[in-house]
């Protein structure tokens, strides 16, 4: 039988995965999509630890807000970053810097 | 009609003042937000409408007043509207003085009012004329109309500081006018030196406002009346010490400053001192006369409403408004007399030689004024007061006269200062000859031709200043005896007086006929200027726009002066009109025709003056005095034919070759007159220089210390600390996430490892309670002496605290463990103490072992 251990050690793996994509890459669609893992993997850790407490919900609603959230937040992204080609011709990070100086 | 205005609006809830005011400000803000775009036409509209529509407001209140004067003879009726409470503050005797936006008219408000309204409807028809040309009218008609506004605040307002709002409102309309040419920068300048002069007496009224509420608790001109006595109170600490200031003592190496007696004066002399400040700022006297003749660089029209006929009377006003106060000093009212005079006589000389035709108008009006504040300093308050009335009527009207020439001047020379120049003008008459009838008969009056308005008016000031004696009206308020011991004026002051105004009023007839003379009679001698001349009536030429003039060939001949339009000429006819006839409202000299021998006007403001009128005198008495009044009348008549005589002879039969004789006889007095004294240098010398050096060291102590040191240190810190902190701020995104990210692992770090903490509390005797401290899913286990064993098996949530007894001389270690949430441990270990046998003093030893981290810690 698969434990809840085993999600939340999933979730944790999961989690540290998108960390270290979001603090590494460059590219800001790389970036959105670490972000994405970080995300699901909390979703994942609501929903196993919901398991464990067969008579309550309290976990699954709140990976739907999140799902929701999540959804925005990609809709804005995404159009920030179509933005930002325009203006730049490039996605990375490190080149949005108009504010600078 | 009046009936039913009447129940409409009742005396003491007499709105309709608000209709009066309301106008103004409307015509005000409309042409003032929208005047740009709603074009000539409506700005016009807009502007006359509603100062006519406030003028019938004005008439219709002043017949209210009289019918209600007539229903309550003798007594002193007012009709008020109270529209806002304002503030409140804290006067005498810790006493609540209210403050309220109350506006009332009585006998004196009343002619104010009108002649407000009334000869500011004319102005503003004249101007609509006047200002054809220009290309800010409706700027021009949006500052008129705040400015009538503000007069009537002035003149209309139930306190002192409702008056002040108006008296500051008008300030600002006069320095906005004064420079509405603003792009010429003397203008501007001498918008700017009427301003500050004004502050100085602002600076006087204001402290009189703040006096007059600790000595008499009120602001209100009713409430300062009742409470007038306690500005007489002659006990030490009810007056004002001058020296040494505030009352004090001076000691040790200042003792030699130490006078016999104190210098002090009463409330009264204080008040009335700086009230007169306050009315020599607005009235254009001696110290401060100097920005009224530099406010003729305004348009004409302003020169003739604001700077002749209503702001600068604000000054006689106020002393007629608070002639109870006034008359409680006899010092005040010396100093008024005295400065009165002497403006009238000083202003008189310097006009003897100005050849700008406005700049002798400015300094007959201050002369003009000077006879006011003449006659209200020696108690003719009506006299004084009249004189506001006629020189309203006779000055407007010269100025508006002199506008009319100058207009007609302009369209010729197309020169500011030569269009204004009396040295380019003479044979007027032929070319203008309403303008040259109604000046004319203002010069007649000004110069008190008999029978005209300012005849009767001056003739009454020159005959009371010479028989007039303000006694101290503080003998109603602490009895003769105790009056008797004050200062008195002394009997010859009024004589003197009487021959300063009577010299000035032969200067007066001089130079007013030496300016009719040199702008209407002789040859007109402006053909010289611009282009030849032709006279060619056929073409009514465009004028006013230079630059269109300076395209023309000015070798054409050029055209005569011309009339000006009707909006102008009907002005000066009613104004003429009134200078000739005006004095009929208090012909004083006839004083015998009336019933009780009091002419109109001495009758309609006697309910107003009646309290002030109590402390006049006439000397040597009323009889004797009745019978100087026709030799008196006779010298003033002989000032006039003097005057006017000589300039005949000076400037018609010898077409001014004296003139220019005495000139060059005596030029140096003469280059002193043409500088008007220098005064202008004196002040530039003295007052300007002084606050250009305090600048100066000001800007020294700025530059070297505050600037160097103070500013330069914080922003140097401030930059240091910035540099740091831009090495973090770097924009970029992960930087940010990691630095976050080992921020979380710190925190996380701080939860996860446990803490043993112990505080101790000793409580003598060898008492100690141990607490630990407080974290998150933490269990505890004390061991009381180490090697020996736990108190609990198992780690316990509840168990914070241990209490341990020690014997004397012993020591004892405890340790503590702590293991959280995740299992982890710590653990801490301390040395305990008790208290030493020898000295068993409870206080004592706790002291001693009171437990400070330090003790616990080892």
């Amino acid at each position: 039988m698969i434990t809840t251990n085993s999600y939340v050690l999933l979730s944790a793996i999961l989690f540290t995965i998108g960390g270290i994509g979001f603090l590494m890459r460059r590219n800001v669609i790389v970036t959105l999509m670490s972000i994405e893992v970080m995300l699901n993997a909390v979703n994942l850790a609501f929903v196993a630890f919901n398991r464990s407490m067969p008579k309550a919900h309290t976990g699954q609603l709140f990976s739907f807000f999140l799902i929701a959230a999540e959804a925005a937040e990609v809709a804005v992204g995404l159009a920030i970053v179509i933005a930002i080609f325009r203006l730049r011709r490039s996605v990375r990070t490190d080149e949005a810097d108009l504010l600078k100086n | 009609m009046l009936k039913f205005l009447t129940t409409l609006f009742p005396t003491g809830d007499f709105a309709l003042l608000a209709f009066i005011l309301g106008m103004p400000l409307l015509g005000a803000i409309v042409n003032g937000l929208w005047g740009q775009r709603l074009g000539k036409q409506a700005v016009k509209t807009m502007a006359l409408a509603a100062v006519g529509l406030s003028f019938v407001g004005a008439v219709l209140a002043f017949l209210v007043l009289d019918r209600e004067a007539s229903h309550h003879p003798g007594e002193h009726v007012k009709l008020s509207w109270l529209a806002w409470q304002w503030m409140r503050t804290t006067g005498a005797r810790e006493a609540s003085v209210p403050i309220e936006l109350k506006f009332s008219v009585d006998a004196l408000s009343g002619v104010m009012m009108l002649v407000i309204t009334g000869i500011g409807f004319l102005i503003h028809l004249y101007a609509s004329a006047y200002m054809e040309k220009d290309k800010a009218y409706w700027r021009f008609f949006a500052y008129l109309n705040l400015f009538i506004f503000s007069m009537l605040i002035l003149v209309l307002g139930d306190n002192l500081p409702v008056l002040f709002v108006g008296w500051e409102g008008v300030g600002l309309c006069s320095y906005l006018l004064i420079g509405f040419w603003y792009e010429h920068t003397p203008n501007a300048t001498a918008g700017k030196k009427a301003f500050i002069a004004n502050r100085i007496g602002d600076f006087g009224l204001i402290c009189a406002m703040f006096l007059l509420v600790q000595y008499t608790g009120a602001l209100d001109w009713s409430g300062i009346e009742s409470g007038a006595g306690s500005l007489v109170n002659q006990a030490d600490q009810a007056q004002v010490h001058l020296w040494p200031i505030g009352g004090g003592q001076f000691q040790g190496v200042l003792a030699f400053l130490q006078p016999k007696n104190p210098l002090m004066i009463t409330g009264a002399t204080a008040v009335g001192l700086m009230l007169f400040l306050g009315c020599t700022g607005k009235s254009a006297q001696i110290p401060l006369y100097v920005w009224l003749p530099d406010a003729m660089a305004g348009p004409t029209p302003v020169s003739a409403l604001i700077h002749a006929a209503t702001m600068v009377t604000a000054g006689i006003y106020l002393i007629c408004r608070l002639s109870f106060v006034f008359v409680l000093s006899p010092f005040t009212m010396a100093v008024i007399a005295c400065t009165g005079a002497f403006t009238a006589l000083f202003a008189a000389t310097i006009a003897l030689v100005q050849n700008d035709l406005k700049k002798v108008l400015a300094y007959s009006t201050v002369s003009q004024l000077g006879y006011m504040f003449l006659g209200v300093g020696v108690g003719a308050f009506t006299a004084g007061f009249f004189h506001v009335l006629t020189h309203a009527f006779f000055k407007a009207c010269l100025f508006l006269g002199a506008g009319s020439v100058i207009h007609a001047m302009h369209a010729r020379i197309h020169d500011d200062a030569k269009s204004q120049d009396m040295r380019y003008m003479g044979g007027l008459r032929k070319y203008m000859p309403y303008t040259f009838w109604t000046f004319g008969a203002a010069t007649i009056a000004i110069i008190g031709f008999p029978l005209t308005s300012g005849f009767f008016s001056k003739d009454e000031i020159l005959f009371k200043a010479f028989v007039n004696h303000p006694v101290n009206g503080a003998a109603a308020h602490m009895g003769a005896k105790a009056a008797a011991n004050l200062w008195q004026q002394p009997a010859w002051l009024g004589p003197v007086v009487w021959a300063m105004g009577l010299a000035a009023a032969v200067l007066t007839a001089f130079y007013m006929s030496r300016a009719f003379i040199l702008t209407f009679f002789g040859d007109f001698k402006g053909w010289t200027i611009g282009r030849p001349s032709q006279i060619d009536a056929h073409a009514h030429d465009d004028h006013g726009d230079e630059d269109h003039h300076h395209e023309e060939d000015l070798k054409a001949p050029g055209l005569a002066p011309h009339e000006s339009p009707w909006q102008m000429t009907v002005p000066l006819m009613i104004l003429g009109t009134l200078s000739l006839a005006g004095g009929f409202l208090n012909p004083a000299l006839f004083a015998g025709m009336f019933k009780d021998h009091k002419p109109p006007m001495d009758h309609w403001l006697e309910p107003v003056f009646e309290e002030a009128n109590k402390a006049i005198q006439v000397l040597p008495d009323v009889e004797t005095a009745h019978h100087k009044e026709y030799p008196l009348t006779a010298a003033a008549f002989a000032a006039f034919a003097v005057g006017t005589f000589v300039a005949y002879q000076f400037y018609i039969a010898k077409k001014g070759a004296p003139a220019k004789d005495m000139a060059e006889k005596a030029p140096g007095l003469y280059k002193l007159l043409v500088d008007k004294w220098r005064v202008d240098e004196l002040y530039d010398a003295t007052v300007w220089n002084g606050a250009d050096a305090l600048a100066d060291t000001a800007i020294s102590v700025d530059q070297s210390f505050i600037d160097a040191i103070i500013a330069r240190l914080t922003a140097l810190l401030v930059a240091a600390f910035g540099t740091l902190l831009r090495v973090f701020q770097n924009g970029v995104v992960h930087v940010y996430a990691a630095a976050m990210a080992v921020g979380i692992a710190l925190i996380g770090w701080f939860v996860v490892l446990p803490r043993a903490d112990v505080v101790t509390r000793g409580t003598g005797n060898g008492d100690f309670v141990l607490e630990a401290a407080p974290g998150m899913g933490y269990g505890y286990r004390w061991t009381p002496e180490v090697g020996g064993k736990a108190q609990d098996e198992k780690f316990s949530p509840t168990s914070t605290s241990i209490k341990i007894h020690l014997e004397a001389d012993k020591t004892q270690t405890v340790k503590l463990e702590v293991k959280n949430a995740f299992g982890l441990q710590a653990s801490q270990e301390l040395t305990l103490k008790g208290p030493p046998t020898e000295k068993p003093q409870p206080e004592k030893l706790g002291a001693v072992d009171l437990p400070s981290d330090n003790v616990g810690k080892n």
